[in-house]
C-alpha cells in the first residue's frame, strides 16, 4: 500500500521533470537560434532608443558577451546554462541592472507574487466550489438561473480586462482603491496590524480581478459536476433512505466533485498564471509579472529567460502537488 | 435546424457572434464614409479628446483619431488574428486527437503529455518572448505562435468525445466492411464529430484572442494591426484611464467580451444538446 503511493509519486515526479527539462530544453533554443545575440539586440535597441551617434565600441560588446557565456557556440551555451541554474541556482546577470544577478530580482520579487496568486487562486476555489454546489442543488429556483447567466458571462472576461476596468472606476474615478504598489511609501514594514492592513488593501483590487472571474467560472464547472452526479443512482438510494440533505451534499455530492475539482485546478494554474503577468503589470505590484513586463520593455534577456524558466518550474512543482493529493481525494486511486 | 430550438443559449450565441462578424465585415465601408477616405488610425483627424457627440458617438482619443472608428477597426483585426490562429490550432488539434483517440495505445500516451505539457505551462510569457525577439511579426507568424500553443486546448475538448465515437455501431460497421483507418476517420468519424469540432474551435478563437489582446496591450506584437488589444494599449499609454475617458477604454473591452461570451454560449448550448448523459439528467 505505501510503496505503491511511493512507486505513484516517483512516477509522477519523473514526468514533471522530465516535461520541465523538455520545454526548458525547446525554449533555450528556440531563443537561442533567433538570429541576433541578445547583447547587440539589447546594443541596437539602446541606439535606436537613445539616438546615439558614435557606435558603442565592439571591445565593450565582446566583454559583455563573453561575461553572458555569449562566446561559446549554441550546445556549450545550454549546457554551461543548465550547469549554472542546477548547481547554483544562476541565471546569469541582469543586463539593465549589472552587475545583480538575476537570480535576486527573482527572489525578491516571488514572494508578493506566489503570496497573492495562492491566496486569490484559494478564495475562488473555495467559493466557486460552494456556489456551485448550492446552484446545482436549488438549479430550479429563479436565483440560481440568474447566477448561472451572470456566472456564464462573469467567467469569460480576461482578468485582465476587469483589472483595467477595476482600476479605473475604483482606483481613478472613485478613489477609493490604491493605484497600484503593494504597499504605503512611508509605512513601517513589519509584523504589525497597520502594515498587515495595508498590505491587504493594495491587493484587494488586483485580487479581485482574479477572483471575481475564476470564482465563477469554478462555479459553472461545479454546477455541471454536481448535477451529473445528482442523475446518480447512489443519490437517489440515500434520498429513498431519508437521509438529510446535508449528509447527501457532504459526503456524496462533494466527495465526489473534489477529484474533478482539484484536476481542473492544476490544469488551469497556468492559464492563470498567464493572465497574472498582466494584472500585476496593471496594479504595479512588485512581483515577478511586473519584473518581467520591465525586462521585455528593456530587452533584458536573462530576466526574461530567468523568470520563464521559474513560472515554468513553478507551475510544474504546484501541479505536482497537486496531483501528490488526489489518493488523499479519492481512495480508488491509491490501488 | 432542431438546436436552435432546443437552446437558447446556443441561438444567443449564434446571434450574437454572427452580428459582430457582420459589423467587422462591413467596416471597411463604414469606416471610408465615416472619415472621408482617412485612416481609423489617422494621428490627428480631429480635435482631441472630444466628448461623444452626433460626428462621433464615443468621441475623440487623445490623439485626435474618431474612436469608433478605431474600434470597428480593431474589432476586424481581433477577429481575424482570433479565426486564423483559432483556425490553424483546430486543424492541428482535429487531426491529432483524431489520431490519438482512434489509435490509442502508444500514440495516445504521447499526444497526451504533449498537449497536457502545453496545457501546463504558462505560456504567455514564452509567446511574449518569441514576439518580442523574432522581428517583423506579421499576421500569419503571430497566428502560428499564438496556434502552436493553443491546439492543446482545443484538442483536450474533444479527445474524450472521440473515443466514444469509436465505440458507435456504425464505426464497427463500416470495419467489417472493410474500410480503411483513413476512410474511418474521415468518411465516418468526422461527419459526426462537427459539433466537438466547433467546440474546440471556439476554445482556440477565445484563447488565442486573449493571448492575442493580452500582447498588444502591453505593446508587443505588428504595429500594423491595430487589434482592439492595441486599441486598449493606445488608451492606456495616452492616459485614458486616468482621465475618465469612459468610451475609449470600456467599449474595446465590452465587445471583447461579447466575444468572447457568445463563444461560450455556443459551446454550453452545443454541450447540452449533443451531450446525451446531460441532456438526459438535466431536461435542458
Amino acid at each position: 500500500m505505501r510503496s505503491r503511493l511511493a512507486s505513484y509519486a516517483i512516477r509522477r515526479f519523473f514526468l514533471y521533470l522530465l516535461i520541465f527539462f523538455i520545454s526548458l530544453t525547446v525554449f533555450f533554443f528556440f531563443l537561442n537560434l533567433v538570429p541576433g545575440d541578445p547583447v547587440t539586440r539589447y546594443v541596437q535597441e539602446l541606439e535606436a532608443r537613445y539616438g546615439l551617434t558614435t557606435p558603442i565600441s565592439e571591445e565593450i560588446i565582446r566583454e559583455y558577451k563573453e561575461a553572458f557565456g555569449l562566446d561559446k557556440d549554441l550546445f556549450g551555451r545550454y549546457t554551461s546554462y543548465l550547469k549554472r541554474l542546477i548547481f547554483e541556482f544562476d541565471f546569469g546577470p541582469s543586463f539593465v541592472a549589472f552587475p545583480t544577478p538575476v537570480s535576486e530580482l527573482i527572489i525578491d520579487a516571488l514572494p508578493w507574487s506566489i503570496g497573492l496568486l495562492g491566496v486569490s487562486i484559494i478564495i475562488s476555489w473555495v467559493l466557486g466550489i460552494l456556489f456551485g454546489t448550492i446552484l446545482g442543488w436549488r438549479r430550479e429556483s429563479k436565483v440560481a438561473s440568474f447566477s448561472l447567466v451572470l456566472g456564464l458571462i462573469l467567467s469569460q472576461i480576461p482578468p485582465y480586462l476587469l483589472a483595467l476596468v477595476l482600476v479605473m472606476v475604483f482606483s481613478f474615478a472613485l478613489g477609493i482603491f490604491p493605484m497600484g504598489g503593494a504597499y504605503s511609501p512611508l509605512i513601517e514594514q513589519g509584523f504589525n496590524l497597520r502594515y498587515i492592513i495595508d498590505l491587504i488593501y493594495h491587493a484587494f483590487l488586483p485580487a479581485m480581478s482574479l477572483i471575481l472571474v475564476y470564482t465563477f467560472g469554478t462555479m459553472i464547472s461545479q454546477r455541471a459536476l454536481v448535477i451529473n452526479i445528482l442523475g446518480e443512482d447512489y443519490i437517489k438510494l440515500a434520498e429513498a433512505k431519508g437521509l438529510e440533505n446535508n449528509r447527501i451534499i457532504k459526503r456524496y455530492i462533494l466527495r465526489n466533485t473534489l477529484l474533478p475539482q482539484t484536476t481542473g485546478l492544476a490544469l488551469s494554474l497556468g492559464f492563470i498564471v498567464n493572465g497574472f503577468f498582466l494584472i500585476e503589470w496593471i496594479f504595479n505590484y512588485p512581483g515577478i509579472g511586473r519584473l518581467f513586463m520591465t525586462a521585455i520593455r528593456q530587452m533584458d534577456y536573462n530576466v526574461l529567460m530567468g523568470i520563464t524558466v521559474i513560472t515554468m518550474f513553478g507551475v510544474l512543482a504546484a501541479n505536482f502537488i497537486i496531483e501528490l493529493l488526489y489518493p488523499l481525494i479519492d481512495p480508488r486511486i491509491r490501488r | 435546424m432542431r438546436i436552435f430550438k432546443d437552446s437558447p443559449k446556443f441561438t444567443v450565441g449564434i446571434i450574437i457572434i454572427l452580428l459582430l462578424i457582420i459589423i467587422a465585415l462591413l467596416e471597411p465601408k463604414v469606416n471610408v464614409y465615416r472619415l472621408n477616405g482617412h485612416s481609423s488610425t489617422e494621428i490627428g483627424l480631429y480635435e482631441t479628446s472630444l466628448p461623444p457627440s452626433r460626428d462621433h458617438p464615443f468621441g475623440t482619443d487623445p490623439y485626435g483619431r474618431d474612436v469608433l472608428s478605431l474600434i470597428l477597426t480593431g474589432l476586424k483585426y481581433s477577429l481575424l488574428v482570433g479565426f486564423t490562429a483559432g483556425s490553424l490550432a483546430t486543424i492541428v488539434a482535429v487531426v491529432l486527437a483524431t489520431l490519438a483517440g482512434y489509435k490509442g495505445g502508444s500514440i495516445d500516451a504521447f499526444i497526451t503529455t504533449v498537449s497536457n505539457a502545453i496545457l501546463v505551462i504558462p505560456s504567455w510569457p514564452i509567446v511574449a518572448i518569441i514576439v518580442l525577439f523574432v522581428d517583423k511579426v506579421n499576421l500569419l507568424y503571430l497566428s502560428l505562435i499564438l496556434a502552436f500553443f493553443s491546439w492543446a486546448g482545443s484538442s483536450r475538448q474533444m479527445k474524450p468525445q472521440i473515443a466514444s465515437l469509436k465505440e458507435r455501431p456504425y464505426v464497427e460497421l463500416a470495419k467489417v466492411t472493410g474500410f480503411s483507418d483513413l476512410e474511418i476517420m474521415f468518411k465516418e468519424i468526422l461527419p459526426n464529430f462537427l459539433p466537438y469540432i466547433f467546440v474546440g474551435f471556439s476554445y482556440a478563437v477565445t484563447g488565442t484572442m486573449m493571448a492575442e489582446t493580452a500582447l498588444r496591450l502591453v505593446g508587443l506584437g505588428p504595429a500594423d494591426i491595430p487589434s482592439l488589444g492595441q486599441v486598449l494599449n493606445w488608451a492606456l499609454y495616452s492616459g485614458a484611464l486616468a482621465q475618465g475617458h469612459y468610451f475609449l477604454t470600456l467599449v474595446p473591452i465590452v465587445v471583447l467580451v461579447l466575444v468572447f461570451v457568445s463563444m461560450n454560449l455556443i459551446n454550453v448550448g452545443l454541450d447540452e444538446v449533443y451531450n446525451p448523459r446531460l441532456k438526459k439528467i438535466t431536461g435542458v
